[in-house]
């Protein structure tokens, strides 16, 4: 299945909503060190409603909480990033090579990808993440270790069936070699199934970094969107909640949003039976 | 089945080895990690040496995994020195609140989205249709906590006609009908945070499967048969897209249990989740591991009951 993604994003207005709002949330990760002040000063100006010098206003210790808002925006970047790429390799590494090898080695990894799925990510995440404090990094890692499982069984059927199709011994009979079938068919007729489980898994990330950091599992140097609404939430008795709490939410779920537009869009593409019409 | 049943087994082995493996890893002494550090507080000589013989903390580690699955298998989960009471009996206190609000949001959020799904993808391309669609989307991008919070700010603080936290109204002396509608007052706002939260996933699931439904030839033939138009959305095209729905309850129910974790946690209602947050907070790791597997074990024999009336729907598999 070879997808014109560009075309595909451009023409559906949910795909290009997601797009524009990951660029948005790209830029504003990109720029934090110039567009802000610094995010963990702590100045007496304590609970200031927004203004021009503090457009969120201040936190209960004279943070500026809108450059709290930015720096958050790099945390859940890295860690959607970080888990996407990871997990993504995982998943393809031992999704194809179980197709592609076999026998018992093709029988533990399905046994594992099996288990894995019906075990509750965030409740594993969470037990091992309450005796090891993770760091950022080696959150990505412990997310990613059990994030890979839906992919890897996609990617396995897929490269299955694969294998055996027409256009690929096609190929194999004009005399194309291994490495040539690899690049022009294999790989970007995995494109799709790889983009939308990237997709997925950063959504999740997202998602689990900042619900983690919300309960206090979190890394204390980083700034986190979960952590700072965690932190809002103590003073829900005050205003402060409506430039606090409120933006730092609304951030993290358009982030959310984004990749649930991109990832719905890219679908509606794989399957033809929905892709027809104008819906 | 068979094949099922064993991959149940080996996620709940992955679990315990886990549990296991996990406190023993800790740097430091392996009591205060397996029991946290409250037990250090009440320890003595005596409770050091019967805690020591309790793990067989002092023989070879496959020994100490051997005692340890041993008394899982007699149902003791381990004693809490923080709630001062056995790890079971803390849980047994807390699993009915979480079983009311999961099992409420889970009616609800499926018959919602199951109906919803089955209008739109009726209507597929229509004005209705993207509207809902579009909503849905808006509001899958709301993670459970947040939206809890949303409707705690709004209508328990800023309104403040709803109360703002726990599962009824501390030493209240209210009884019969008074008690339900108290109870009922503080389950609104968590079940509606759950609901929504979990609407979505159905609302998405179903209308994919009504499109492909409709252009079925059984929907030409019921249309031939002269069926009214309601009658071909719902008993014919509507009960076929009710499978993929189904499947998913055990799947989904891993999503729902989370949910529950951060829903009971901003509102402070006094379930398992919350539970789970107190012992993490407090350190308190025969609860909190306690919790943990008794939330793995009722979301795989939930996967294998799915799995069984599946048989039944489905003569095919």
């Amino acid at each position: 299945m070879h997808i014109r993604y560009w075309e595909k994003l451009e023409k559906d207005p949910f795909g290009k909503t997601g797009l524009i709002l990951v660029i948005f949330f790209a830029v504003l990760a990109a720029v934090a060190p110039f567009a802000t002040q610094n995010p963990t000063a702590q100045t007496p100006l304590i609970f200031k409603p927004p203004s021009i010098t503090h457009p969120l206003g201040t936190n209960d210790v004279g943070q500026d909480i809108w450059s709290r808002l930015v720096w958050g925006a790099r945390t859940s970047f890295l860690v959607g990033l970080g888990v996407g790429v990871l997990s993504t390799l995982l998943a393809t590494l031992l999704g194809a090579s179980a197709a592609l090898i076999g026998g018992w080695y093709e029988e533990v990894v399905i046994r594992t990808v099996d288990a894995l799925l019906v075990i509750p990510t965030v409740i594993l995440v969470i037990l091992i993440a309450a005796f090891i404090t993770p760091s950022i990094w080696l959150l990505i890692v412990v997310i990613s270790l059990f994030r890979w499982q839906g992919g890897a069984r996609i990617i396995r059927a897929q490269t299955l069936s694969l294998r055996k199709s027409m256009h690929i011994s096609a190929a194999k009979s004009f005399g194309a070699s291994t490495s040539y079938i690899l690049f022009r068919h294999i790989i970007p007729d995995l494109g799709p199934i790889l983009v939308v489980s990237f997709i997925y898994s950063c959504r999740m990330a997202i998602f689990m970094e900042a619900g983690l950091a919300f309960i206090g599992i979190s890394d204390p140097s980083v700034i986190s969107w979960g952590k700072m609404m965690h932190h809002a939430l103590n003073f829900y008795y005050l205003d402060v909640w409506k430039w606090w709490l409120l933006p730092t939410g609304m951030a993290l779920s358009a982030f959310i949003l984004s990749f649930t537009l991109l990832s719905y869009c890219l679908e509606e593409a794989m399957d033809p039976r929905l892709g027809e019409g104008n819906a | 089945m068979k094949r099922k049943v064993i991959n149940y087994a080996v996620a709940f082995f992955i679990l315990l080895v886990l549990n296991f493996i996990l406190p023993r890893l800790m740097p430091g002494d392996p009591l205060s990690a397996i029991y946290g550090e409250e037990v250090l507080v009440q320890m003595t000589p005596e409770l050091k040496a019967r805690l020591i013989e309790r793990f067989a903390l002092n023989k070879a580690l496959w020994e100490q995994f051997a005692s340890y699955i041993l008394s899982l298998a007699k149902g003791d989960l381990g004693y809490s020195y923080y709630q001062n009471a056995p790890v079971s009996k803390v849980i047994f206190s807390h699993l009915p609140w979480t079983l009311l609000l999961m099992g409420l949001a889970t009616v609800f959020s499926s018959v919602v989205g199951i109906i919803l799904g089955i209008e739109s993808g009726w209507r597929r391309g229509k004005l209705t249709d993207k509207t809902a669609l579009t909503g849905m989307m808006v509001l899958s991008g709301f993670p459970s906590f947040f939206l809890g919070i949303v409707l705690l700010l709004f209508f328990a603080v800023a309104l403040g006609f709803l109360p703002l936290q726990g599962a009824k109204t501390a030493y209240g002396k209210l009884t019969g009908g008074w008690f339900i509608l108290d109870i009922f007052k503080h389950l609104v706002l968590p079940l509606t945070a759950l609901t929504l939260a979990e609407i979505p996933a159905n609302y998405l699931l179903t209308r994919n499967t009504m499109i492909i439904n409709v252009r079925e030839p059984f929907i030409l033939t019921a249309r031939a048969k002269g069926l009214s138009d309601s009658k071909i959305r719902y008993r014919h095209a509507g009960r076929n897209s009710l499978l993929p729905v189904v499947t998913r309850i055990g799947i989904k129910l891993g999503i729902i249990v989370t949910g529950a974790l951060f829903v009971e946690i901003i509102f402070s209602y006094p379930g398992v989740g919350n539970l789970i947050y107190t012992s993490l907070l407090m350190r308190d790791y025969p609860v909190l591991q306690g919790s943990l597997i008794m939330v793995t074990v009722f979301v795989l024999l939930i996967n294998l009951g799915v799995d069984l009336i599946y048989k039944k729907l489905d003569p095919r598999t």
